[in-house]
């Protein structure tokens, strides 16, 4: 039998749809716009999607094994102001950062333990998690914007690292928090397409009853992806409020799960379960990306943005649809 | 018609023109009063004040309710911070109407002027007094209003922005919620003023959402997009220290200029670092005090009237006061 050609393999790749939207919409603003192609706002938008990336690619882990995630902005926004606060009470890094990491994951664990063994609907026990995991931030930071530098009590030799994570530059070119994208996409591509559990994932996704029979644990399958959606908000979190930095209870990562399921299913997963591919999320996540980079750019009125943006979501998932439609007709 | 509050010390604290809609001088004398609530103040219990705000997790609010929690210690209340989560006016609404049964005064801030209007009126016509602060809702039978005038703390930032400018430059606004009636209110009174200095153009204004990383990526895209523009006036608390920090990430301290809102930590470094020019204080802690206040008076039968909580103006030469 022949190997099959290279143009019948891209042909053949699910991501294919979106990766053409994303090329229109990179042409069309290359020509649009003279800013751009160029390569500090390339980087920009590379920066700029990187947060987003990291919990798209937790969410698709989730979306894959059938179940959702609501609950990642407040989370974000707990494990950020968390690590925030312990720094400016004088904790060294490190143990701030794992505490902050710690929380998102133990978030994770109780959305994976309702939704299995507690046998809620993902749906509804993260919706719930949405609201406490908020209101606990709240009341952390009684409504009061957490900053973090020398002033309020970090110490300066953390505050310097703690900065470099979010605001520095690898070799002095690739913004930080691109890296962490980069590496968070690297490894959950190999973990997803090459592990025996990134099988389990999809097996679970696709039929939880017929893994059981096969003799998959489902139910830890699926509390590992929550956990793992944790850590990684979590992660997004510390990073966003290391960049900035500061935050809010009441307005950091607030509605971030909506972009962050929009990218993943832009970038090709059901919602259904079973189907995805961290390539696709990654493809998700800059379609969204240089689509409010490019609108900005434009100088669109704030109001037609949203439209856009809407729009632009519905095309998109259009086209993979169609597109997958076609590749197996 | 109005008063303005004495001033902090080293801080110039402006008071406004009047406003477009000012409420006349009340007594309760010509006021219908629910009979609970005479009996009560009559026994000189201390009455029940609830002052709404309209979004109790923003950063505004945690010093309206120093403002509030000081009243009830120092006047003759029991002074309580109520509101949403979120603006959500929905939520504003039915947590009023779950506590009129006991309220002897109401102070609201409104998520929407409309939605709130019809319920203002009724807990009105339910004989309980009440009166707006931080956000006016003219058209209601609200008694007074006590806070700043938001078109016209638009107009001192766009004041505040030619000056900066020397008259001369381009400008870009930025709000977290460009549909908002305070953005909108406020957007107005500055392009009023920067319109009207020849040397001015206004550029765009900005709508960069609410949450801290998406406001910082539309004000590094939209400076990306018009390398020109050598002011940014901010029109609220959220997108001023955003803007001041990434003018000193880029080493335009001094080059581009801000002009902003609040005294966020945050935005008092970059007064500091001299990459915010000015940022205009609301009093918050102040308005929260004199909603209580002006509703303690008018129970007690004193006249009360519109109050100018006023604005503070903070530059790196007056900035420590704020500390």
């Amino acid at each position: 039998m022949s190997r099959p050609s290279l143009w019948s393999r891209i042909a053949g790749r699910k991501e294919l749809g979106v990766f053409l939207a994303l090329v229109v919409m990179c042409v069309f603003l290359s020509f649009s716009t003279s800013s751009f192609l160029s390569s500090i706002n390339l980087l920009n938008v590379g920066r700029q999607v990187s947060l987003l990336g990291i919990m798209a690619v937790g969410m698709t882990f989730v979306l894959i094994s059938g179940e959702i995630d609501l609950s990642v902005g407040s989370t974000y926004a707990l494990s950020g102001l968390g690590s925030g606060m312990l720094i400016v009470m004088g904790w060294g890094l490190v143990p701030a950062l794992m505490a902050g990491l710690m929380l998102g994951a133990s978030i994770g664990l109780i959305n994976g333990l309702l939704s299995t063994y507690g046998r809620l609907p993902s749906l509804i026990a993260t919706l719930g998690m949405l609201s406490i995991v908020r209101g606990v931030a709240l009341l952390m930071t009684d409504g009061q914007p957490v900053t973090v530098n020398t002033r309020n009590g970090a110490l300066p030799q953390v505050l310097e690292k703690f900065e470099f994570m979010g605001q520095g530059y690898l070799f002095g070119l690739v913004p930080m928090q691109l890296v962490f994208f980069a590496a968070v996409a690297l490894l959950g591509w190999l973990v997803l397409s090459g592990t025996a559990f990134g099988f389990r994932v999809f097996a679970v996704g696709g039929s939880a009853k017929a893994a059981r029979v096969s003799g998959i644990h489902a139910e830890s399958v699926k509390i590992w992806t929550f956990v793992i959606m944790g850590l990684l908000a979590a992660l997004a979190g510390i990073l966003s409020m290391a960049f900035l930095p500061s935050g809010q209870a009441g307005r950091t990562g607030l509605g971030l799960e909506l972009d962050v399921i929009a990218a993943v299913v832009v970038g090709g997963a059901s919602l259904s379960g079973g189907v995805g591919t961290v390539l696709g999320t990654v493809l998700g996540v800059l379609i969204i990306g240089v689509l409010r980079n490019g609108l900005v750019l434009q100088g669109v009125s704030p109001f037609t943005q949203e439209v856009m943006i809407g729009l632009v979501i519905i095309i998109a998932v259009a086209i993979d649809k169609w597109s997958t439609r076609s590749r197996t007709t | 018609m109005f008063r303005t509050i004495t001033a902090l010390a080293g801080v110039s604290f402006m008071a406004f023109a009047p406003m477009s809609v000012i409420a006349e001088p009340v007594n309760v004398a010509d006021f219908a009063l629910a009979p609970r609530i005479a009996e009560k103040v009559a026994s000189g219990e201390p009455l029940n004040i609830m002052v709404s705000y309209h979004d109790v997790s923003n950063e505004f609010a945690p010093f309206v309710r120093q403002g509030v929690e000081r009243a009830d210690a120092e006047l003759n209340a029991n002074a309580r911070f109520i509101g949403p989560v979120g603006a959500d006016a929905d939520g504003q609404i039915s947590e009023i109407e779950t506590l009129m049964a006991e309220i002897d005064g109401l102070a609201i801030s409104a998520v929407s002027t409309d939605a709130l209007s019809p319920l203002i009126d009724r807990v009105i016509d339910a004989g309980i007094p009440v009166i707006s602060y931080n956000t006016d809702n003219p058209d209601s039978k609200r008694l007074v209003f006590a806070g700043q005038d938001l078109v016209q703390s638009g107009r001192d930032a766009g004041e505040q922005m030619v000056n900066v400018l020397d008259g001369k430059g381009r400008v870009m606004i930025t709000t977290i919620d460009a549909a908002a009636q305070w953005s909108l209110d406020r957007e107005g009174g500055a392009r009023e003023v920067l319109e009207a200095s020849e040397g001015i153009e206004v550029v765009r204004t900005l709508n960069t959402g609410t949450d801290p990383q998406e406001i910082y990526s539309a004000i590094e895209n939209a400076m990306l997009a018009d390398p020109e523009i050598t002011g940014i006036l901010s029109l609220e608390c959220c997108s001023t220290p955003a803007a001041g920090e990434w003018v000193k990430r880029n080493g335009q301290s001094g080059t581009i200029k801000v002009v902003g809102f609040d005294l966020l930590d945050q935005t008092v470094d970059l007064v500091i670092a001299k990459a915010v020019q000015v940022t205009i204080d609301q009093a918050p802690s102040r308005q929260g005090f004199e909603a209580v206040s002006l509703l303690v008076q008018f129970l007690n039968g004193e006249t009360i009237d519109d109050l100018d909580t006023g604005v503070g103006i903070f530059t790196s030469e007056n900035i420590d006061s704020a500390m």
